[in-house]
């Protein structure tokens, strides 16, 4: 499995259009800033609705329009998200796909996907459009809040290993422990890094 | 009302003022003078223990900006929420003054966040920083911003934010937006800079 990513990593370093990302001060920053800007509108909306149903914030507007409210502005945001990570992604595929952190972060986002499927569901199941009355409450159900708590766990981790994937300590160039180069996935005898 | 219209003549006297004043400011040689005068300051920061911890240890100065972006994330949700209601576009069937109010509390904790977790962070790279043109920018977008918030915003919309006129609400939204936005934009540049 390493060594296939491996190899889809390196056929995409050797495309022009990687390297010409990569080494483009405007472009590559242009991206990496919008990165970061998304993050603040999908974010910023994903905390406002856990905020809610914690009863942290904006208590009296009802549940289901503060979600349908801020959905559309969340997924935007993380649309945006998604397509310019691909692009940082595309720039450097090779160290990236060999960063413990990037992985780290994959895990995390598929956690955090799997976490709001499972909350969407159990808002439904709650009867959350007014239902059963709990979509005026000041705070959500148990069931709920925990999947917003753990919904902005997921996220605060997410972001510290966005952050992290800039240092190089666990890189395979500098030869790390076997623990770290088995769950980094770095090939026994690689000249590309 | 009347007592919000009272207050704010006052205080755009005051704003007007300032602004003369950073011009005066910015166009003499004061502003070299004041700016030779804190290199000592930004020394003495990279010596202080959360200079040398962010110097030496980089996982704390990595999580402190994770930290950071997430008081960002934060405060990019409640200045959206909020100008996006000032501007009709997000929770057009939910009275003014309450989005206001609860987005208000968001913005301080997570303003408070950014600041504490920003200054940690440059006391790491305080002399790098202090010799970044753009880090200059960033603290001027910032002080605009907060001023803009806590002496225009705020005591126009406290009290009666529906008695506002449509067209200076969405004046003071598209305000709020282009003053946070060029604080991130400039954070970020810093991050690239140097």
């Amino acid at each position: 499995m390493n060594q296939l990513l491996y190899d889809f990593a390196l056929w995409l370093d050797a495309q022009s259009w990687s390297t010409q990302l990569h080494e483009s001060f405007y472009m590559y920053n242009w991206v990496e800033s919008t990165h970061v800007l998304a993050l603040m509108i999908s974010l910023g909306m994903l905390f406002i609705i856990d905020l809610r149903m914690l009863g942290l914030t904006l208590t009296e507007v009802p549940f289901a329009t503060l979600a349908r409210r801020l959905n559309l502005p969340m997924l935007l945001g993380f649309g945006v998200m998604i397509a310019t990570g691909l692009l940082l992604f595309y720039a450097i595929p090779v160290r990236t796909t060999q960063s413990l952190w990037f992985r780290f972060k994959l895990v995390l986002l598929l956690a955090a996907a799997l976490n709001a499927w499972l909350f969407h569901r159990r808002m439904l199941a709650a009867g959350c459009q007014g239902g059963n009355g709990w979509d005026r409450a000041a705070m959500a159900p148990a069931t709920l809040r925990r999947g917003a708590a753990l919904s902005i766990v997921f996220w605060v981790l997410i972001v510290l290993c966005g952050r992290l994937i800039a240092y190089d300590w666990f890189d395979c160039n500098r030869e790390p422990g076997e623990l770290v180069a088995t769950l980094a996935g770095c090939i026994h005898g690689q000249t590309h890094y | 009302m009347s007592t919000g219209i009272r207050g704010f003549y006052p205080r755009t006297i005051t704003v007007i003022a300032v602004i003369v004043l950073a011009l005066a400011f910015a166009l003499n040689g004061a502003r070299v003078a004041v700016w030779s005068a804190l290199l000592p300051l930004f020394e003495w920061m990279e010596t202080t223990p959360p200079g040398v911890l962010g110097q030496t240890w980089g996982a704390a100065f990595a999580a402190l900006q994770a930290v950071h972006l997430l008081g960002m994330a934060l405060l990019g949700g409640s200045v959206l929420v909020s100008d996006g209601r000032l501007l009709n576009v997000l929770f057009r069937d939910v009275p003014t003054d309450l989005v206001l109010r609860a987005c208000h509390r968001l913005f301080v904790w997570s303003v408070s966040l950014c600041v504490l977790t920003g200054v940690f962070m440059a006391c790491g790279v305080a002399v790098k920083v202090y010799y970044l043109e753009v880090f200059w920018y960033k603290m001027l977008a910032l002080a605009v911003g907060v001023a803009f918030v806590f002496f225009i915003r705020r005591p126009l919309l406290r009290d009666h934010p529906d008695a506002i006129s449509p067209g200076l609400r969405r004046l003071l939204a598209s305000a709020s937006l282009m003053i946070w936005f060029s604080v991130a934009a400039t954070g970020r540049w810093i991050g690239f800079s140097g």
